[in-house]
């Protein structure tokens, strides 16, 4: 009895916060009919949004794919000093407010910021620009990959490089042919939810964007514009697209969770994962 | 190959894992590490493969200063416990490994990989699972792949990390004899690591006992048993039973047992005590020896195990001995059946250590 209880609770709170949003987005969206949601989607101030979007999300995710991939391999598989210091480095953009992140980077590179005369003299515009939001983006995004990683290569420790290596294997042959292939499923994992971020990111991009329409305005930036216009279900149109993202982003999720039963295991039960990772 | 390490040291942080080593490992032996966990076996194994870099002291190849050498120029063959086969390939992938990663030049052709590898799976008697994936076979077989790929790339030297750790003592004692005939048709340099002295005694040929990061004692596999240099060796290589030495009129006792000879130490300060294996032990009639009580008895096949109580002896402590089932069938000793004991061999060693 209690069981149904709680379980019934938590699909009454899920339905009341994430279904009924969520639907709430797609009627809106379409209170107007199809011929208004294409028309909005389609207006070039939106499409320009979506580009730089995917643009954003093109650079800073292959960047944080690298990151991510180096950071993990050296903590997982390496000895150093500092190691513990590097693994709280990466969880900093957990634990900071993304407007904050978006206030550093316009102290830095701003017009009145430590490196701003100087890229105002090569006339390199990093804030209220392109480099700008990319930055912004790659900071909150930061973690994504190297949280996933990283438990799953400390639980394989480093037995199989080490066979590897000693099979004759180079350290680039070790990493394409024995470390890629067992990290693989987490990695993909990783890569989702940082994109999903990517695209979906607001607080840092806003603040060092500047909100130049048909410019620098991302997809969030575009929603919020619009929806301050009053401007209901051109705003909503575009925000399902976006929440089409989270759907297909959890799809894909689940499909790797089922693909994986370790990461479906991670998933679950967080506390194994970390001790896992301790020992 | 030969294998010598001159004063090798590594520390990790403030602990010496291994300090000031010197060993020789004769081309064509087999030798065991053998030690408790923690006793700094794996790392000296490590160092030899290349897999670490000790911090003092040298690692020679055939003569050859081999300290920094990669670990894969150096012709060694890695076995880890946990087999660390490439869970995404196949068993033959597995095995082809080595071959497949060789530059261009002295890669053979995929034939020659296929040929060779179908030779390799037939030697460890897994020819009919190439095709498998490694989650696929048991324990013992996951080792014998294990092998068989460190074999393909013609290794000089194998080294084995607790190679039967993670197997059940059935298949352990099957791969332990195993190995043992690959390595006298095959004749290359092996050195195994292990912490279960019947282990190391089974399979090589010389024993090295390691303890806090210092060789103990090395010795021949069938003598070191007989012939332990100290009490811890004694210890760990298999059951005994301690009893103090006690110093009368200048003679030594254990118990009642007058155990005096000439090349016995002088008493001194320190306590002594006297190590005694369970099979050293003879059970005889109450009349001679140490008058005892038998408190537990066990039958284990071959052999059978009483518990002792002697006279004047904690009772929470009974000595344990051993004998066969042969004369344990002939004097059938009960339980609470008085009897007198004798040792037929006996070593004393300082108290302390």
């Amino acid at each position: 009895m209690s069981r149904l209880l709680l379980i019934a609770s938590a699909l009454l709170f899920l339905a009341i916060f994430l279904v009924m949003p969520l639907l709430a987005v797609f009627v809106q969206a379409l209170a107007k009919g199809f011929g208004a949601y294409f028309a909005a989607i389609a207006e070039p101030m939106a499409l320009s949004s979506v580009k730089l979007t995917l643009l954003v999300a093109a650079i800073a995710v292959p960047l944080n794919l690298v990151f991510g991939v180096a950071a993990s391999w050296a903590i997982a598989k390496f000895d150093f000093r500092g190691k513990s210091w590097l693994i709280t480095l990466i969880d900093l953009p957990f634990a900071v407010s993304p407007v904050i992140a978006g206030m550093i980077f316009i102290l830095v590179f701003g017009a009145h910021g430590w490196l701003g005369g100087f890229l105002k003299s090569q006339h390199w515009h990093v804030i209220f620009a392109l480099p700008g939001i990319v930055l912004a983006t790659l900071f909150v995004t930061f973690p994504f990959i190297a949280r996933e990683l990283l438990p799953v290569m400390q639980a394989q420790g480093k037995d199989d490089e080490e066979t590897a290596l000693s099979l004759g294997a180079n350290g680039w042959q070790t990493f394409w042919r024995v470390t890629l292939p067992n990290i693989r499923w987490g990695l993909l994992y990783g890569v989702l939810l940082c994109n999903a971020r990517a695209m979906g990111e607001f607080g840092a991009v806003s603040v060092v964007s500047g909100h130049i329409r048909g410019l620098t305005n991302t997809m969030p930036l575009h929603v919020e514009i619009l929806y301050n216009e009053y401007n209901y279900s051109a705003a909503f149109a575009v925000a399902s697209l976006l929440a089409l993202l989270a759907l297909l982003t959890l799809a894909g999720k689940s499909f790797l969770e089922w693909r994986q039963p370790e990461l479906r295991r991670a998933a679950r039960m967080p506390q194994d994962r970390t001790r896992r990772t301790n020992s | 190959m030969s294998i010598s390490l001159r004063g090798v040291t590594k520390r990790f942080g403030e602990y010496a894992a291994v300090e000031n080593i010197d060993l020789d490992v004769p081309t064509g032996a087999l030798m065991a590490l053998l030690g408790p966990s923690g006793c700094g076996k794996t790392t000296l194994l490590r160092i030899i493969a290349g897999l670490e870099t000790p911090d003092e002291g040298t690692v020679y190849f055939d003569g050859e200063d081999a300290t920094l050498w990669p670990i894969g120029d150096r012709k060694v063959g890695f076995v880890f416990q946990h087999y660390a086969l490439f869970r995404h390939m196949t068993v033959f992938e597995n095995v082809a490994f080595g071959l497949k990663v060789k530059r261009r030049r002295e890669r053979p052709s995929a034939a020659d990989i296929r040929k060779k590898v179908q030779e390799l799976l037939s030697l460890v008697q897994l020819a009919w699972a190439g095709d498998r994936y490694p989650a696929q076979l048991s324990g013992g077989q996951r080792q014998r792949v294990a092998l068989a790929r460190a074999m393909a790339v013609d290794p000089q030297v194998l080294l084995l990390d607790e190679p039967f750790g993670a197997l059940d003592a059935q298949v352990r004692h099957e791969l332990r004899r195993w190995l043992r005939r690959l390595h006298d048709e095959l004749h290359f340099t092996s050195i195994i690591v292990t912490h279960d002295q019947q282990e190391a005694i089974e399979v090589a040929d010389t024993v090295v006992v390691l303890n806090h990061g210092r060789i103990e004692q090395a010795g021949i596999a069938g003598e070191i048993y007989d012939l332990p240099t100290s009490a811890f060796v004694h210890r760990f290589l298999g059951q005994v039973n301690e009893l103090p030495v006690i110093w009368r009129d200048g003679r030594a006792y254990l118990g009642p047992i007058d155990i005096s000879s000439s090349d016995m130490p002088a008493p001194g300060a320190e306590k002594q005590v006297a190590l005694i294996r369970p099979h050293e032990i003879e059970i005889g009639s109450r009349s001679s020896g140490w008058p005892a009580t038998v408190v537990a008895v066990r039958v284990i096949g071959p052999i059978v195990r009483l518990d002792l109580c002697a006279d004047g002896q904690p009772i929470h402590e009974p000595l344990e001995a051993e004998i066969s089932r042969e004369r344990f069938e002939a004097e059938r000793f009960d339980l609470g059946q008085k009897v007198g004991l004798r040792f037929r061999r006996w070593q004393v060693y300082p108290a302390a250590a």
